[in-house]
């Protein structure tokens, strides 16, 4: 049999067609988290929900689950699935959605420590990694608790989602492609439960899992091809940004982050130019910011094949929230200053002391969500 | 179907744009010493083009600087198989930059003295000259296409004019004429042979692997025949 060829190499209508074939089974796997979360009857699913009653467990959760599978692509979509499906509200799913964006945030760091053992390279590459975090967890700070005070995102997106929802035939309808994925599920459910034997709780897990497995491995195919697709585009993007900065660069950042479905792609391709100095903060903070607008696409299509606007609602939710986020820290410069200061001084540190590196990426990314989920479960 | 899908052809890349800017930094590079060595051989004023040849001096630095930042967005974009391009690109964008900067010697030394044309010396640096240019506009097309028998070609004739400029330099050195006008002649010769050496190199990288770039004085006949065969 022969090898098959690498992504890059074959024909640009097969890897169109692998696309299609990838995004419909994104499609399945959203459908299928929710509706398999369902089946595992109304008392497991309480007791699993709630550990995140508490808003900041909520955000450990997102978190942690986002650094488990360093994507919050993942997370966002697996949330909506769960939130579309009516398995929690949006008011639980929010601080979680706030946590996936903390966590995604941990890859473009760990790609810096690459540059490591080149100090000078190091300061720069870290400190181009970490204005990303930071702003970040300055955008959560503010924002989780005055959504938890006046839920202004919620109430924002739910605002917005009525025009689609009254467009659709109100409450009751679920997209076109729900309906189109509904059967699929059920066929799948069918096999579990029927020719498997699986039954109740256990057929759930499995389920869930399958659902997990299919929409993590179907979102990384989907950003190779599309990087595939892109790479010449991404190019002259990137060599775009070297020369421009502001409101261009957030567009390119978030049209790349949206074609490759994933912000950890667009902020890892920094990296490098920061470690190299042809790219400063300054310039490349935009790009950023763009591309944590640009990944709240993929919860947004995530909600196409779910059954309840609510799936809509936390999808806008997310992309108020890095909009709100660009808006606070963005258009005034001593305000856009502070993140990069924050970064610039924790790349300080590192290259001083090289156990600030792991205190900081352990202790944000691991320790702290691990003992807030533990202690305000 | 997939027409608009052609535009993200991966031919379409920053590399095929790489490439045209290196092809016009040979081009600068060849406008910059004709006008330097014509001034040395008394064709130009060299007030009337310093001008001219400073700023092309500085477009040749900063297409360099440019191509450099344009290689690590295209490597990290495309990853470990375009590294060796990458690499050949990073080495000899600086050998077009030395083509300007031996150049600007020259003018350098137009500017303090020029040849007289009843000098022993006067025709064949003449012919030299005209040489070397002809070689450095065929240059950019022997890049461009990539063609490694005319690559060959051109390495060989460099290499036999590089020898023929240290003959000369050593004519000079053991003869008994004018000591002034000697040095300045042999460091006419001098240049002229760097301008032939970092335009060879250009050129190798057609035919050369990655790791024999760069290595000029190595015995020319494994250049041309074992390695640059492969």
């Amino acid at each position: 049999m022969p090898a098959l060829k690498r992504i890059e190499e074959r024909p640009t209508w097969v890897r169109v067609v692998e696309l299609i074939a990838f995004l419909l089974a994104f499609f399945v796997a959203v459908k299928l988290m929710g509706s398999s979360i369902k089946m595992l009857g109304k008392e497991q699913a309480d007791a699993l929900w709630a550990g995140i009653r508490n808003p900041f467990a909520g955000l450990c959760v997102g978190i942690l689950s986002t650094v488990l599978v360093q994507s919050s692509s993942v997370t966002t979509a697996a949330i909506v699935g769960l939130v579309g499906e009516g398995q929690i509200s949006v008011t639980l799913a929010v601080p979680m959605v706030m946590g996936a964006n903390i966590g995604t945030s941990i890859t473009n760091t760990l790609v810096a420590l690459g540059h490591m053992t080149r100090s000078q390279e190091f300061r720069r590459a870290f400190a181009g990694a970490t204005m990303h975090d930071f702003f970040n967890l300055i955008a959560v700070v503010v924002f989780l608790p005055l959504e938890l005070l006046t839920g202004f995102l919620s109430n924002a997106a739910e605002w917005l989602t009525k025009p689609f929802t009254a467009l659709a035939g109100g409450e009751k309808f679920s997209s076109p492609l729900a309906e189109a994925f509904k059967s699929i599920t059920q066929g799948i459910q069918g096999f579990v439960t029927d020719t498997l034997g699986a039954t109740g709780f256990w057929a759930a897990v499995i389920l869930i899992v399958v659902a997990l497995v299919v929409l993590f491995f179907a979102l990384m195919r989907i950003a190779r091809i599309m990087r595939s697709l892109m790479a010449a585009r991404f190019e002259r993007a990137l060599n775009n940004v070297l020369q421009k900065s502001g409101l261009i660069a957030i567009v390119i950042g978030m049209v790349i982050t949206a074609s490759v479905q994933s912000s950890s792609i667009t902020t890892s391709l920094l990296v490098p130019m920061f470690g190299a100095g042809i790219l400063s903060l300054e310039a490349g903070f935009p790009v950023t910011l763009g591309a944590n607008l640009g990944t709240t696409v993929t919860a947004l299509i995530a909600s196409l094949a779910t059954s309840h606007p609510a799936g809509l609602t936390i999808a806008l939710v997310h992309m108020l929230f890095n909009l709100a986020g660009i808006l606070l820290i963005y258009p005034i410069p001593r305000i856009r200053a502070i993140p990069l200061r924050l970064a610039r001084g924790l790349a300080n540190m590192a290259v001083e002391r090289r156990y600030w590196v792991i205190v900081y990426i352990l202790g944000v990314f691991v320790v702290l969500p691990l003992v807030g989920i533990l202690i305000l479960k | 179907m997939f027409k608009w899908l052609q535009r993200l052809d991966p031919n379409s890349s920053g590399l095929a744009k790489m490439m045209r800017e290196f092809g016009h930094m040979i081009d600068d590079g060849q406008h910059i010493f004709d006008a330097a060595a014509n001034a040395f051989l008394g064709g130009t004023d060299p007030e009337v083009i310093r001008s001219d040849l400073f700023k092309t001096d500085k477009r040749i630095n900063h297409t360099e600087q440019k191509i450099r930042r344009e290689i690590l967005v295209h490597g990290t974009v495309y990853g470990a198989t375009e590294l060796p391009v990458c690499l050949k690109l990073m080495s000899i964008v600086k050998d077009a930059e030395r083509i300007g900067d031996y150049s600007k010697n020259l003018f350098d030394l137009a500017v303090l003295t020029q040849k007289s044309h009843d000098d022993d010396f006067y025709a064949d640096l003449v012919e030299l000259k005209d040489r070397i240019s002809a070689m450095l506009r065929k240059a950019t097309s022997i890049y461009g296409s990539q063609d490694g028998d005319q690559a060959r070609a051109f390495m060989r004739e460099g290499d036999q004019l590089q020898d023929h400029c240290d003959e000369k330099i050593e004519a000079l050195i053991t003869s008994k004429s004018g000591s002034g006008e000697k040095a300045a002649t042999a460091l006419a010769y001098r240049y002229f042979k760097r301008v032939l050496a970092h335009s060879i190199n250009i050129i190798s990288s057609v035919v050369m692997p990655l790791d024999q770039l760069d290595y000029l004085d190595e015995d020319k006949r494994t250049r041309l025949g074992d390695q640059g065969s492969k």
